[in-house]
């Protein structure tokens, strides 16, 4: 049986932006992991492909060793074809079952299960075709497939995903160095600290309300306070940070100041003093010292988010803090809004007020203000340089696929741009 | 109607906090008006937002002086409809 794993371009898809626009929604994490590894161990699948929109297809093609966009991963065995939105710990699909397809209440196709023996009757030249012709003959079958609607579903669930993350690894103990004096809160059991990782002295790790896995080559630097449930990625350094509950941080990320119940990709860095809470940070991200967020209003209703530059959509949760975008800069004190959103790219130097809460991608945010300041090509000089700082290409393909990210999202950096002149021009 | 020169130098002495009367058009934004990186960007707006045009910005900040911009907003203005 092959999994095979789609994240096509939906009217919901852009519910998980700015994080989706450059990664399948499968690559966003939860817990300890992401959410492609979480529908793979919950299916036991060994054969996995991956559909994804076409623009993204050959960076992500390099970034995994499963085939994408690979039509003929539509033949040849039975198929299970899974939606990126379908939560895994939920999905109680038989595998090996009779030929059957599922949708969500907008009609949005959530599954399909085909035997190969059905394969004949179907489509197989495309991902599309092949859903579409499933949905003129299949079943249709009616069990109830719960969903991440929006990103930060990700990181409201994600205390409780890291304890079930922390079981399932399995591994507790001292791998790496403990230097003293140094205190564990709580059972050892519920900490792991994985080889060449590197807890200097006066570090305190809590484990009494989760457990705590610090991965390989982690360094935590004096005066760290990590509480669990907490997950620190591989060579994350952490610099006297006060790691509140509920963070799942790195790789390979540079953090101090405050941080609570985050999620943060790769290489990102928020060096300094400054609070992050119930955020969900990109890769490649630099937040300036006393880069703080609102996760909380002051009034205690619900947090709204404005993905599209227009309308607000009521997350249903009092604490929600910012999404925030690949390769984005923000400058020293800048002040998020709560439930701010601060799109891919985005340049940001802050007015010591809460800034807007929507920032278009690639948008150059100066002067209280949406510009389009030096252009993207600066934007990109600057992308090289600090993948290049860690050894990484930026290549003809990442250039191709921001160029797409660039159109795709010019409608609402349009229109914020156009609004930053109006103002501009009235002061 | 002011000439494109004339709304030039009035938008540049507006950003710049200028007289009028001291720009020229051999001017150079940066060295000769002192122009810093961040009224270059907002120059570009107030010239798109008084011309009712959008400049590739890229292209707009690589010209230096007033006289320059002159002649590329009334290109642009040209490519674009805009009547000056």
């Amino acid at each position: 049986m092959r999994l095979v794993l789609f994240d096509l371009p939906s009217q919901k898809r852009f519910h998980f932006d700015p994080l989706a626009l450059s990664r399948p929604i499968w690559e966003l994490r939860c817990g300890m992991t992401s959410l492609i590894e979480k529908m793979i161990d919950k299916i036991g699948a060994a054969d996995v492909a991956c559909f994804v929109p076409p623009y993204m297809a050959e960076v992500y093609s390099r970034q995994t060793s499963r085939p994408v966009n690979k039509p003929e991963s539509l033949t040849g065995d039975d198929l299970l074809l899974v939606n990126a939105r379908v939560r895994a710990a939920q999905f109680n699909v038989d595998p090996k079952g009779p030929s059957r397809i599922n949708f969500d209440e907008d009609g949005e196709c959530l599954f399909v299960r085909i035997a190969r023996e059905d394969l004949g009757k179907l489509n197989t030249a495309s991902i599309e075709g092949l859903i579409d012709s499933a949905k003129a003959s299949l079943e249709v079958c009616n069990c109830e497939v719960p969903t991440w609607n929006y990103t930060w579903d990700l990181v409201l669930e994600r205390p409780e995903q890291i304890t079930r993350d922390f079981a399932a690894a399995g591994r507790g103990g001292i791998e790496g160095t403990v230097e003293e004096p140094s205190a564990i809160r709580g059972s050892k059991d519920e900490v792991y600290i994985g080889p060449d990782a590197l807890v200097h002295p006066m570090v305190v790790i809590d484990a009494t309300e989760g457990p705590v896995y610090i991965d390989e080559g982690v360094e935590v630097h004096p005066f760290t306070r990590i509480e669990g449930p907490a997950y620190i990625g591989k060579k994350t350094i952490l610099f006297g940070t006060k790691c509140r509950e509920g963070n799942s941080i790195g790789p390979v990320c540079r953090v101090g100041g405050e941080v609570e119940e985050s999620i943060i990709h790769a290489h990102s860095n928020k060096y300094h003093d400054g609070f992050l809470g119930h955020a969900y940070v990109g890769e490649w991200v630099n937040l300036g010292a006393l880069t703080t967020n609102s996760d909380l209003k002051n009034d205690y209703s619900d947090v709204t988010v404005v993905l599209d530059g227009k309308r607000p959509i009521d997350t249903g949760s009092r604490k929600v803090g910012s999404l925030i975008g690949d390769h984005v800069k923000t400058s020293i004190a800048t002040l998020l809004n709560t439930g701010s959103y601060l799109g891919a790219m985005a340049l940001v130097a802050g007015t010591g007020k809460p800034l807007p809460k929507f920032i278009p991608s690639f948008a150059w945010f100066l002067e209280g203000v949406v510009t389009k300041g030096f252009g993207k090509g600066k934007l990109y000089q600057t992308a090289k340089m600090a993948m290049g700082r860690r050894k990484l290409e930026w290549t003809e393909a990442d250039e191709a696929m921001w160029d797409e990210i660039f159109k795709i999202t010019a409608p609402a950096r349009s229109e914020a741009v156009k609004k930053g002149r109006r103002m501009l021009a009235g002061r | 109607m002011a000439t494109v020169e004339e709304r030039v130098v009035a938008v540049t002495a507006r950003v710049l906090q200028l007289d009028p009367g001291d720009i020229k058009p051999e001017h150079a934004f940066a060295t000769d008006l002192g122009a810093e990186s961040v009224q270059s960007i907002e120059l570009v707006a107030m010239f798109e937002e008084e011309f009712g045009i959008e400049m590739d910005e890229d292209a707009a900040l690589s010209v230096e002086s007033v006289g320059k911009a002159v002649e590329f907003i009334t290109e642009v203005c040209k490519e674009q409809g805009i009547e000056v």
